[in-house]
């Protein structure tokens, strides 16, 4: 018993020790995460070249521990998908988003059709989907889950659940494609970035899946600060932050994420999200 | 006892009507023929990258279960009292996994966080098995203690030794179980084993899923040789010490968490839309908003639960029938009864989690994959019990030479009462797993925090924590009911649990 | 002076069947008194009687010795003065036993043969040495009364002689209850005859005549 007394004693000791001035950062992992850690670190060192502090890079698991690791101060940064930092920033008050990937203010879903089902391309929303078997990506995400729900929706005027013969949350962008792919699933809903990319890569099949429909666009990804950063880190810290975000350049670091580059934002861009995700049920207002 | 049997086989039927088992991938065996592939060709290369996910491995378990005996060991002094012994039950109901969920948002993503997800339940498991061990030890012994000393005293020179060995026994074997825990935990985040199997799950890289797996077993295999009562301190020791540095707890976060953020959302929403962040209490918006949650969450969330847990359990018998022959020594060879029990041990060492995650990789999300995964890891266990228990039987010499005859009318007949006293034992424990498998995408109560918890409402993620607790002591009770009705009991083996 | 034990129409009946009728016994300070009689005679029932009727001070050695198998020796032994200590100082010794404790202890173990058994699991001693432990607790708790059920039962003849002289040396007032009525006889002085449940005798050992002896165990 007297180690095991001890060792409370100890931890507790240990659990008031102040926070070492590391600035840590995460990333929602929205697609292939084996070898996430690997490209991150790289990011992390290249921001602690930049900001001339440590920092370094949390992997999680789901969108939600990246969520709850920001509200936590766990991580004082992080990319976020649209929805995701919505939620984030609404948890911390101050919080900014301050970055953004070119393309993320004009981002778009592509619902997509393993080609057995015989569903073809089309400009409007594809009714025909209907009780097909049907994949969102996480339950967190936004191009993944909340806007093709709310097309879904304002389309059927009913939940997907009613619509679909079954309806399943792969986890991530690139399980999605793999499970249309394969048939698991007849139809899905995935990020267009991951999916270019993927099919630049030649990890897909085409021949097996392809893209039904293309949304409107709407804003999604972002790099969002704690407002406390400054006090923390020094006075113009979160504007160092932002100036190392936006002067990235190497290609090497930029396609992890994938972006051609990033740029300046705020937190009113993504008010659009907010309202989708009231009006889809994810947010309570 | 015939009729508590086919009452429960009648039950799982007739769930088995109305519930979802289809396979909806397409190339099933195709994806099987990967794994196999992948079993054959580990990966070791690995393993150097994924070091401290093993030591965490190891580390978290040591941290929990040390929290689990201390804390589970004062709370079994009080257990005669109701409230004491309920408080216990749930602490217990709830699985390590949720408690992660719990402790996620509220100390983040640190080895408290899992340390505390297996220190809890099991404290509440261990207050109750020691407080069993304690009520059967033989008490003869303690009438030779002054009766005038101390409680304390008396227990340390009275029950304390003379149930060690069972309590040592008993402890031993939660340890291989904590193992399990604190690896599956890695599957929602955690730095476990857990962490890498999944990535490597997800996306077939069933090379270094093998390897990863095969280093499990070897640690659960290994356990004997390395973790000597001598050197628990030690390892306690040290693996506080590894874990220490990243430790950090915020009572900010704590306090907003329970006094604010689990608070249902009507109750804020006042405070939260003109940013003062006061509570006021509209009772109508509250209670529609209670019985919504009820209504599209909690009663489905339950059906399909419950209906889950009933198909598994009585899935769980018949394999347990089923593989018992092949292990005990009235039927088996020596040669075949070993090659079954080595199968058995991969099965129950592999937690059910683990397990349900490939099958539902092999067949897609229905309650398929989650029947197999719990019967399979289940039957094992009580196959490996009860074949124990029908190998101490000695037959009589002019026993039935027909082995179909020989296990109808000798052996089962024999072992049937404790057999299905095991399966009571472990309906509650089917149960939370049942919940667990949820998050896999499998319409349990688990996919419904799950979703509370994606969509950051922690006022329905406790809600449902708290009805799914309340489901498992309800199941609890009611099988204990059963089997004191039944007239069946565990006997003194305490590993079921 | 009153008598340090003293019992008045005592009865004892288990599950409504009576074992000990309307027994009145009173024993001085510093007597040595021995209990005899066929079994089932209600000897343990009585010598229980009067171990209550004097409250948990006294010694107590029991029939199954009601021994701790798993702790030694040392520990056994100790436990005669467990209430003597806090619970912090009766942990301690349990840890690291204290040289205080084996200092005293030690002396006991040497008078009843059991030194070299000092540090052994009582689990691993023959039931011989087992109740000579049982003796040496009840000696070291040092009371003023001691009761002891059959207290050599298991010991060899060659030692029980021993025994029992060490238990009337070290002891104030004494009970014993003893089936081996010729050893019974040797060492006491006064003997108390029960016989289904009531007393048949209470004499002076030079007094009790084989007939009475004869009569006790007639069945």
């Amino acid at each position: 018993m007297k180690p095991v007394r001890m060792a409370i004693l100890l931890t507790l000791a240990l659990t008031t020790a102040p926070l070492a001035q590391t600035f840590h950062f995460t990333a929602i992992p929205d697609q292939n995460t084996a070898r996430l850690k690997e490209r991150f670190d790289k990011i992390a060192t290249y921001l602690s070249d930049k900001l001339e502090v440590p920092t370094k890079y949390i992997p999680v698991k789901s969108y939600s521990a990246s969520v709850a690791a920001f509200k936590n101060n766990d991580v004082q940064l992080a990319w976020f998908g649209g929805l995701s930092g919505v939620q984030a920033r609404r948890a911390v008050p101050g919080a900014q988003a301050i970055a953004q990937g070119e393309e993320d203010m004009a981002f778009v879903t592509y619902f997509i059709a393993n080609t057995s089902t015989g569903l073809e391309a089309s400009d409007g929303f594809p009714a025909a989907i209907e009780a097909h078997t049907f994949t969102f990506g996480s339950k967190g995400s936004t191009s993944g889950r909340l806007m093709p729900e709310f097309f879904i929706r304002r389309h059927f005027q009913k939940s997907p659940n009613q619509i679909f013969k079954r309806v399943g949350f792969s986890g991530d962008h690139s399980k999605t494609i793999a499970l249309v792919q394969s048939g698991s699933y007849q139809v899905g809903a995935v990020n267009f970035a991951v999916w270019e990319k993927e099919v630049k890569a030649g990890i897909i099949d085409t021949s097996k899946v392809r893209v039904i429909w293309k949304t409107p666009t709407y804003p999604d990804y972002n790099w969002s600060i704690r407002g406390d950063a400054d006090a923390a880190y020094g006075e113009g810290f979160i504007a160092r932050v932002k100036d190392a975000l936006l002067s990235m350049s190497d290609r090497n670091l930029l396609d992890s994420f994938p972006r051609a580059k990033f740029i300046a934002a705020d937190n009113k861009m993504y008010e659009p999200i907010l309202e989708t995700a009231v009006d889809v049920g994810i947010i309570e207002k | 006892m015939t009729r508590a049997s086919l009452t429960l086989l009648l039950i799982a039927i007739l769930c088995a009507f109305v519930a979802d088992i289809e396979v909806t991938t397409l190339d099933p065996w195709g994806e099987l023929g990967r794994m196999a592939w992948g079993a054959l060709t580990p990966d070791a290369s690995v393993l150097y990258t994924f070091r401290n996910a093993l030591l965490n491995t190891v580390t978290f378990a040591f941290c929990g279960i040390s929290l689990g005996i201390v804390a589970g060991g004062l709370l079994s002094a009080g257990f005669q009292l109701t409230p004491v012994r309920l408080f216990c039950g749930f602490i217990r109901a709830i699985h390590e996994i949720f408690w992660a969920f719990l402790f996620l948002p509220v100390v983040g993503l640190n080895p408290v966080c899992g340390i505390l997800a297996i220190g809890i339940p099991y404290a509440g498991v261990f207050a109750k098995v020691y407080s069993e061990i304690w009520q059967e030890a033989d008490r003869r012994p303690l009438r030779g203690l002054p009766a005038t000393a101390s409680g304390l005293s008396r227990f340390l020179y009275g029950l304390l030794p003379l149930t060690l060995p069972a309590l040592r026994n008993y402890t031993s074997y939660r340890f291989e179980c904590a193992l399990r825990s604190s690896a599956v935990l890695g599957f929602i985040g955690l730095p476990t084993l857990g962490f890498h199997l999944e990535t490597a799950f997800r996306e077939g890289l069933y090379s270094e899923a093998a390897i990863l797996m095969y280093a499990f077993y070897l640690l659960i295999g290994s356990l004997r040789y390395w973790v000597k009562p001598r050197l628990i301190p030690l390892y306690v020791l040290l693996s506080i010490g590894l874990t220490s540095t990243a430790i950090r707890l915020s009572w900010a976060n704590l306090t907003r968490f329970f006094s604010y953020e689990i608070l249902p959302w009507p109750i804020r929403r006042q405070g939260f839309v003109d940013g003062s962040g006061d509570l006021s209490l509209p009772v109508d918006q509250t209670w529609t908003w209670l019985v919504t949650r009820f209504t599209d969450q909690a009663l489905p969330g339950i059906y399909d639960t419950a209906i889950l847990t009933q198909i598994a359990l009585a899935a769980t018998g018949l394999l347990t029938l089923l593989a018992l022959p092949s292990i005990c020594r009235h039927f088996a060879s020596p040669l075949v009864s070993r090659l079954s029990h080595y199968v058995l041990i991969v099965a129950r060492t592999t937690p059910e989690y683990i397990l349900a995650y490939i099958f539902v990789q092999l067949w897609g999300p229905s309650l398929l994959p989650a029947i197999a995964a719990i019967a399979l890891h289940n039957g094992a266990i009580l196959a490996y019990l009860s074949g124990q228990h029908a190998d101490r039987i000695q037959l009589r010499l002019d026993a039935p030479g027909r082995r179909a005859d020989r296990y109808g009318f000798e052996v089962l007949p024999r072992i049937y009462g404790q057999l299905l006293a095991f399966l009571f034992y472990r309906w509650e424990i089917m149960m939370r797993e049942s919940a667990i498998l949820g998050i896999l995408g499998i319409t349990t109560l688990g996919f419904f925090i799950d979703s509370a918890i994606a969509e950051d409402k922690m006022d329905q993620f406790v809600l449902l924590l708290l009805v799914t607790a309340f489901l498992n002591m309800g199941i609890d009770s009611l099988s204990q009911r059963l089997r004191k009705g039944l007239h069946i009991s565990i006997g003194s083996v305490k590993t079921v649990e | 002076m009153p008598p340090v034990i003293r019992l008045q129409n005592a009865s004892v009946s288990y599950d409504r069947l009576p074992v000990l009728h309307d027994i009145t016994l009173e024993i001085e300070d510093g007597e040595k008194v021995v209990l005899v009689g066929p079994s089932g005679a209600g000897k343990t029932t009585l010598l229980r009687k009067l171990f209550e009727s004097v409250g948990a001070s006294a010694a107590f050695i029991h029939q199954d010795y009601a021994l701790v198998p798993q702790l030694s020796t040392f520990h056994n032994v100790y436990m005669g003065r467990l209430d003597r200590h806090g619970a912090l100082y009766n942990g301690l010794n349990l840890a690291i036993p204290r040289r205080r404790e084996v200092e005293a202890i030690t002396p006991l173990l040497v008078e009843l043969n059991l030194e070299d058994k000092f540090h052994e699991r009582v689990s691993e001693l023959s039931g011989g040495q087992q109740q000579r432990v049982a003796v040496a607790r009840a000696l070291y708790r040092d009371a003023d009364i001691v009761f002891g059920d059959e207290p050599v039962s298991a010991v060899d003849p060659r030692q029980s002689d021993a025994v029992l002289t060490l238990l009337k040396q070290e002891t104030r007032t004494l009970v014993l209850a003893m089936h081996d009525v010729d050893l019974a006889l040797e060492h006491f002085d006064r003997v108390i005859g029960l016989r289904n449940g009531r007393m048949a005798f209470d004499a002076s050992s030079t007094h009790v005549a084989r007939d009475h002896l004869n009569e006790l165990f007639a069945s």
